[in-house]
């Protein structure tokens, strides 16, 4: 049996991280079983897929409401709360060719998590086992706090999105340095820069030097995107030779995946 | 195995998973509000050995999920598994249809996820192609494997429902068992088990505080009770949720059991040996820094107050939520501050040995309001001060006079 490859992407605002995360998993499932996870809740990874969104079925609403069940006595106390999760969790996943999408919805409130976290780990992972993923690929906000907090999975690659700016790659830097800090383990990281017109300042080549991140690929702006994204197309729609598509497929090509 | 069968039976098909592109028909599921299985003990006298009824359309009959539309394909179900058995007794009910969830994941080609009301199974289309077009051949497999391998079930007869107005008029019917069967679960009492279980999943936080779960003590957090306990034990016992044997009861009173001051002991690294599971004094229960709520002393009444994490105002002692979680967590043992699940309340061992519910004398108004049935049912309801009534303890003690609050009356009398 092969091992899953668990894939993340990650980058500050407005670098196109959800736009080549859905050309990934889009080129990924075209090769194997692909389970997309939307962790940035202020990103729509379901739309770049051309998928609908239930509000209801994150995995956030799924973890308030299981905590609202509990407290108000509603769940039966006899079903385990982790095989109840599990249940909802695969309830959640919006099934489509070649892939599935687990939204992960808002992150959690005050109160008390150690527990249902606990459980949504165990059932993410349950989650990978059963359907067996060739693939996981990861659409992270930027701190990646979620993916830490909430499954144990180890990622594999790491994909850091930058736009050609200073700030871009400063943020892109401090993210690499911020692996080091959290529970998940991480294998190849690599830089993206999106964007990019002509070449980039000597400045931020140095920036980057200094980082010590390889840059693995440089993505020139892409005419398709802005027409696209007025009709509110999913980027799945792109034409094949257009830059963002064909990049996409240089990176998945040069990492092997 | 079964080769009378149009598919293959074993344990190797219990991790198959049946994704939607490879659905025939779907049982059930988020898209069906009609669904439900249930296990019944009947007398002999009551059950057709081995027979198998269907009442509504059959898979034949049932038009197939449309992948190119991704329509249709869901449909309502009742199992009905009807079983006799001298050895049997009302309790195996909720474990012969636990097993129900097995055995279909058993077939190769069907999928079970969920249990009772929310059930959802799925045919692939492969399984069809092999000449599985019959739920006949299901219920066969039901009835044999039932038998084959649990056989202290003498007779069996399965039922299986797809007309929707029959599922939807025996729904509420079931519901009915499964709220009789968790009212059963929840009567559970400390002494009707050998083994507790302990959490150290918040150790990051408290690294000398172990939660113990038992039937009359849910976790500190209120997420885990015993059954969830028992469940996550027996899935990883290595895991951070663990059995803990109770061993001999010292203090029927207090709730200090041999096996539980072990545990507290090993787990508090030396910090404490003594652990009273239904007191706030002395020795009480450790708190992480997750519970619920604080029930916490207030020495001019001689009585407690109950604050929920939620409240966000002052308590009658002047004191915040916060304030008193700062003292009250990291897995300390603090006479006259317990940190616990709210769901204590409800529960009969609640810090017994001090006078129980009776020696609460103020809570926020919402969680008086959450627990009215409970506080009622005491003649606590209107006997218990809220934000509402009082600000401060002059307050409180004047209240308390009013309303002639059994306390303070000296009506309630301590266990001995």
């Amino acid at each position: 049996m092969t091992k899953t490859i668990t894939i993340a992407i990650a980058g500050k605002g407005g670098t196109g991280k959800t736009t080549v995360a859905a050309l990934l998993i889009s080129l990924l499932s075209q090769k194997g079983l692909v389970l997309a996870v939307d962790a940035d809740p202020s990103t729509n990874l379901n739309q770049a897929l051309g998928l609908p969104l239930d509000e209801n079925r994150t995995v956030g609403r799924i973890r308030e409401k299981m905590t609202e069940d509990v407290s108000k006595g509603r769940l039966s106390p006899t079903i385990p709360k982790q095989e109840y999760l599990f249940g909802k969790i695969v309830e959640s996943l919006a099934e489509s060719k070649g892939f599935d999408l687990l939204a992960m919805g808002r992150p959690e409130g005050p109160g008390c998590y150690c527990a249902s976290n606990e459980f949504l780990r165990a059932s993410l992972d349950k989650l990978v086992k059963d359907y067996k993923y060739d693939y996981v690929v990861m659409d992270c906000e930027a701190g990646m706090e979620h993916i830490s907090r909430q499954t144990t999975r180890d990622v594999d690659v790491l994909l850091i999105m930058s736009d050609p700016t200073m700030k871009g790659v400063t943020t892109a830097a401090r993210m690499k340095e911020l692996i080091g800090e959290l529970r998940t383990k991480v294998g190849e990281v690599g830089l993206i820069i999106n964007r990019v017109k002509g070449e980039l300042s000597p400045e931020i080549k140095k920036a980057i030097d200094e980082s010590g991140l390889q840059v693995i690929a440089l993505i020139p702006e892409d005419p398709n995107m802005a027409g696209l994204e007025m009709k509110g197309k999913p980027v799945t729609e792109l034409p094949q030779e257009s830059p963002l598509r064909s990049k996409v497929k240089e990176i998945v090509e040069s990492l092997r995946l | 195995m079964a080769g009378e069968f149009h598919v293959d039976i074993g344990p190797q098909y219990e991790g198959e998973v049946i994704r939607k592109e490879d659905v025939y028909v779907e049982f059930g599921g988020p898209k069906v509000a009609h669904k439900f299985e249930l296990a019944t003990l009947k007398s002999a006298a009551e059950i057709e050995n081995e027979k198998v009824e269907i009442i509504g359309p059959d898979l034949n009959a049932l038009a197939p999920y449309d992948a190119t539309t991704g329509k249709g394909g869901s449909y309502p179900l009742a199992v009905l598994v009807d079983v006799a058995g001298s050895q049997l007794d009302k309790d195996a009910e909720p474990i012969i249809e636990r097993r129900i969830h097995m055995f279909t994941n058993m077939i190769e080609g069907w999928y079970h996820m969920n249990q009772r009301q929310d059930i959802w199974l799925r045919m692939s289309k492969a399984c069809y192609k092999k000449g599985f077009t019959s739920l006949r051949e299901l219920g066969e497999i039901y009835n044999f494997l039932f038998t084959s391998e649990l056989p202290i079930i003498e007779k069996i007869q399965t039922t299986l429902i797809t007309d929707d107005k029959k599922v939807a008029e025996l729904l509420p019917k079931a519901l009915k068992i499964y709220e009789a069967r968790d009212a059963r679960a929840r009567a559970l009492k400390d002494e009707d088990v050998d083994t507790f279980y302990g959490c150290t999943l918040c150790q990051s936080f408290a690294p000398t505080h172990v939660s113990i779960i038992a039937p009359n003590r849910i976790a500190n957090c209120g997420a885990i009770n015993w059954f969830d306990g028992r469940a996550a034990a027996k899935i990883d016992p290595e895991g951070p949720i663990f059995a803990i044997p109770k061993g001999k009861l010292l203090d029927p009173v207090r709730g200090e059991y041999e096996g539980l001051n072990k545990v507290v002991q090993e787990k508090s690294l030396g910090t404490y040996d003594r652990v009273y599971l239904y007191s706030a004094f002395e020795h009480p229960h450790t708190s992480c820094g997750c519970f619920q709520a604080i029930v916490f002393y207030i020495p001019e009444a001689d009585a407690f107050g109950v604050v929920n994490r939620e409240f966000k105002g002052e308590t009658v002692i002047g004191e915040t939520f916060s304030h008193m979680a700062g003292d009250t967590s990291g897995g300390k043992q603090i006479e006259g501050r317990l940190g616990t699940g709210l769901e204590q309340l409800r529960s009969p061992k609640f810090i017994q040995a001090d006078g129980g519910l009776a020696r609460i004398v103020w809570m926020p108004k919402e969680v008086k309001e959450r627990y009215k049935g409970v506080l009622q049912a005491k003649g606590l309801y209107d006997k218990i001060a809220t934000e509402e009534d009082v600000k401060n303890v002059d307050e409180l003690l004047a209240f308390l006079e009013k309303v002639g609050h059994p306390w303070l009356k000296g009506e309630v009398k301590l266990p001995i």
